[in-house]
């Protein structure tokens, strides 16, 4: 059997200890999962020395704020980029590649939460950007929101495979991403050119119909490209920069679809390099408490992917496509 | 050529190493820290009763080179101090860089930050070992001397929560049972009262906090006896530790301070307010624990099942030493098993019978009775040394302590073992 590394993403954050420690449930700590001896392969940190000191309880979880919408531009007939007012520390706290909130109308209850990836977030001034693509029940009540949405947040595994994306410096790296998932793409960017890395961003306008992120790049510090991937030149054009032995990372924004053809062909032409995607699982609670999002792994592991880091390729293995 | 992997650098898989690479193989170690030895950075007393009849047994056995180090780096020799007689301490700020050296020179391939985490079956052998950075490590025969220290979680849950000992946990990662892993489940020792693990029995205070007085007679005597006020006089506290050869009442009475490069003081911990009541050590600080004054490691809680070979019952190619083969105390018991081990890694691997060590000799005795004890209900909270307690008397009833060297290398050499771990097998 295949091993399998799985990382709660919360782990040492100040919403850790969770729910889950509480309910032996914790998605790293053995000792909190009720086994009598440690075995949580993490570094630096101890989850159950930090629930004991908190009196055996978990810590507060995340709340639910209302944020005043500043701007709101329309991307198409069914897309709208909004510009919301936060905290700093919030905003902090989601200046980072993942980084996702829950949103919902302010006179819907809290099944209608639907989460959304922070595209930029500026600390000074408490602001963040967030791209919504309209697509049924909950989003279509968010595309004639007032003046103000209630959002549920920070939240940090929009991304799989994050780890990487923090330590790749001074490397080739490519970002390709597609429709609506150009907006997760941009902290990404910002963060690989931050290391210095050769950053090559492939964009494709989806069915959105529009690039709506080059205006939010470092043009200086990175190239861009637009094409259509479902194209043949498209395709090829991807191949080719797939198969650049140079090539140390990929990052693949956009459905399950184009995550699966990436790692099919770089299984082929690249295999050492460096995967990262955007995490496409539907998404409730964020606590890994509803079940929403789980998904058995070929090893019959079951993870709840709102939480849980675990490597791209063994989450697809067994994964319904989304796109 | 032979590939034996060997987790973990304390004494024992030093030892394991160099007995490996004399038999023929080819040697990879892997330390999660920065450094070897392990706990054996921290302890120090070497041929103290028992220990040294075992050391000579192991010195005649072929297993000669890392006893030559500790007597080389030892700062005392031949010292007596409570219900213990002619020790000799090691400096633990000398003896790491030796081992070290000596290792490299053997050419013993050696990575330090390397932390095991995972193993890759194949059946009952294992095919591999995954490095923290999921690196797959292949190899012919594995040993595991992780030891059975920590992590956090069990020093917390066991004990008083993480004391900053020498394995430092948050900086290099938790210990691992590799065993277990492989799925045969790990035994644990306990303690008087039947909870599990036990504290580490003594801890060391920087000398350069100590009076002038005491420092100077640690440096010229190797031991001071200063006696607990009557007020603070606490003998529960002895059930607390591991090292029952050290469970005296002189020590509830008494504060003992060897010197061992820092001072070592032989109690689990002691809170520092009560520690500074006491004449001469008003300034003393701690050199580990770090947080020597709340609590200690907790070990025991991570023994494999395994015969008298050292081989791990379950697995077709892993053998273990040290605290891992055993509620063994001690850098002698660590590098007696450890050198069996190493050796009896390329009779595996050749498909030849593995040695077990006679009974009697101490060494081999040790090793087949903490192997019966441990069956037992009560044997759990027993620790095994040469150096006191259940074995000492044992050593002694059955006329095993003898400190005669030549005797010893007699006895060896009539049983035809002398210099068995020089040979080289392949
Ligand atoms: C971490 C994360 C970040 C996201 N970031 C953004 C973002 O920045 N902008 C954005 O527009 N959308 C984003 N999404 C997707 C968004 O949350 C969903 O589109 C939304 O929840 C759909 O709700 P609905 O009720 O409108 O549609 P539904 O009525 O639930 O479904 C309509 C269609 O959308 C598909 N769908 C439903 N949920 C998802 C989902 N989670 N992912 C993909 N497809 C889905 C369904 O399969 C169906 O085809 C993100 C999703 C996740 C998990
Ligand atoms: C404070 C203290 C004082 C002591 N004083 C004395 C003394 O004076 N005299 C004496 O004889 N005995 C003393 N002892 C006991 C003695 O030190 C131990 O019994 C003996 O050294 C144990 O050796 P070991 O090799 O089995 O284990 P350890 O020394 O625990 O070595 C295990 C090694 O494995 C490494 N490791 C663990 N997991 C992994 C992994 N997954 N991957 C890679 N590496 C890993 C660890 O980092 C460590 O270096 C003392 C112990 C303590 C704690
Ligand atoms: S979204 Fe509820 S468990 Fe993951």
């Amino acid at each position: 059997m295949a091993r399998v590394k799985t990382v709660c993403v919360d782990a040492g954050s100040e919403f850790c200890p969770c729910y889950l420690a509480e309910l032996n449930e914790c998605i790293t700590c053995s000792h909190l999962q009720g086994k009598g001896f440690c075995d949580c392969g993490n570094i630096g940190i101890c989850i159950y020395q930090e629930y004991i000191w908190c009196g055996s309880k978990k810590k507060a979880t995340r709340g639910v704020f209302p944020a005043k919408i500043l701007e709101k531009h329309p991307l198409s007939k069914k897309a709208v980029l909004l510009k919301l007012k936060v905290s700093k520390k919030l905003a902090r706290q989601l200046n980072e590649p993942g980084a996702f909130v829950f949103l919902r109308e302010k006179h819907m209850p809290h099944y209608f939460d639907a989460p959304m990836s922070i595209m930029n977030s500026s600390e000074e001034g408490g602001v963040i950007l967030i791209a919504i693509q309209i697509r049924g029940i909950k989003t279509k009540t968010l595309k004639n929101v007032g003046n103000e949405v209630l959002l549920k947040g920070p939240y940090w595994n929009g991304i799989l495979g994050k780890a990487f994306l923090k330590q790749v410096a001074g490397e080739n790296c490519l970002v390709v991403a597609k429709g609506i998932s150009q907006a997760p793409a941009v902290l990404v960017v910002n963060k690989l050119i931050k290391n210095n890395n050769n950053v090559e961003i492939i964009l494709d306008k989806g069915n959105l119909g529009k690039i709506f992120v080059d205006g939010y790049l470092d043009r200086e510090r990175c190239s861009i490209v637009s094409l259509d991937l479902m194209s043949s030149s498209g395709r090829e054009y991807l191949e080719q920069k797939l198969s650049d032995r140079n090539l140390r990372l990929v990052f693949s924004a956009g459905p399950d679809k184009l995550h699966l053809e990436i790692l099919e062909k770089l299984a082929v032409l690249n295999p050492e390099v460096l995967l990262a995607v955007t995490n496409n699982t539907p998404m409730v609670c964020g606590e890994g408490v509803c079940g929403s999002c789980s998904v058995v792994l070929e090893n019959g592991l079951q993870i709840r992917a709102c939480k849980t880091q675990v490597d791209v390729r063994k989450a697809m293995e067994r994964r319904v496509l989304r796109d | 050529m032979i590939r034996v992997v060997i987790i973990g650098g304390g004494w024992a898989g030093c030892a394991a190493a160099v007995a490996a690479k004399k038999a023929g193989a080819k040697v990879i170690l892997i330390e999660r820290t920065d450094m070897l030895l392990g706990l054996g950075n921290v302890g120090g007393i070497m041929r103290n009763n028992g220990r040294y009849t075992a050391a000579e047994e192991c010195i005649a056995l072929g297993a000669k080179e890392l006893f030559a180090i500790t007597d080389k780096a030892s700062r005392h020799v031949n010292i007596d101090f409570p219900g213990h007689k002619h020790a000799s301490l090691y400096d633990v700020t000398k003896v790491e860089p030796m081992v070290r050296i000596l290792l490299k020179e053997m050419g013993i391939e050696m990575h330090f930050i390397s932390r095991a985490i995972d193993v890759e079956m194949d059946g009952r052998t294992i095919k591999g070992i995954y490095l923290q950075n999921e690196e797959l490590l292949e190899g012919d025969i594995f040993i595991e001397t992780t030891g059975s220290t920590g992590p956090m979680g069990n020093c917390l849950k066991y004990g008083n929560g993480c004391s900053m000992c020498i394995l430092r946990c948050p900086s290099f990662g938790p210990r691992i049972s590799i065993s277990q892993k492989t799925g045969v489940a790990d035994i644990l020792g306990q303690r008087g009262d039947g909870s599990y693990g036990a504290f580490s029995g003594s801890c060391k205070l920087n000398k350069d906090s100590l009076s002038e007085e005491i420092r100077d007679a640690l440096n010229s005597k190797g031991v001071v006896v200063l006696p607990v006020p009557k007020e603070d006089i606490n003998s529960d506290k002895l059930s607390l530790k591991v090292c029952q050869q050290y469970a005296l009442k002189e020590y509830a009475e008494n504060i003992v301070l060897l010197d061992t490069g820092h001072a070592k003081l032989m109690t689990p911990f002691y809170p520092l307010e009560k520690l500074r009541k006491i004449k001469g050590l008003e300034f003393a600080r701690y050199e580990d624990p770090y947080a020597g004054g709340i609590g200690n490691s907790i070990r025991y809680l991570s023994t494999s099942p395994r015969d008298n070979g050292m081989k791990v019952k379950g697995v077709e190619n892993l053998l273990c030493a040290g605290e891992k083969s055993g509620l063994f105390v001690g850098h002698t018991e660590a590098i007696t098993t450890g050198s069996l081990a190493g050796h009896n890694a390329v009779r595996l691997a050749l498909g030849l019978h593995l040695l077990e060590l006679p009974r009697n000799l101490a060494v081999g005795d040790l090793i087949a009775f903490a192997n019966e004890r441990i069956q037992q209900k009560d044997g759990l909270k027993e620790r095994f040394t040469f150096a006191g307690s259940t074995y000492f008397k044992r050593m002694n009833e059955k006329g095993l302590y003898i400190l005669d060297k030549d005797k010893i290398a007699k006895k060896v050499r009539r049983i035809d073992l002398y210099g068995i771990f020089n040979e080289k097998i392949i």
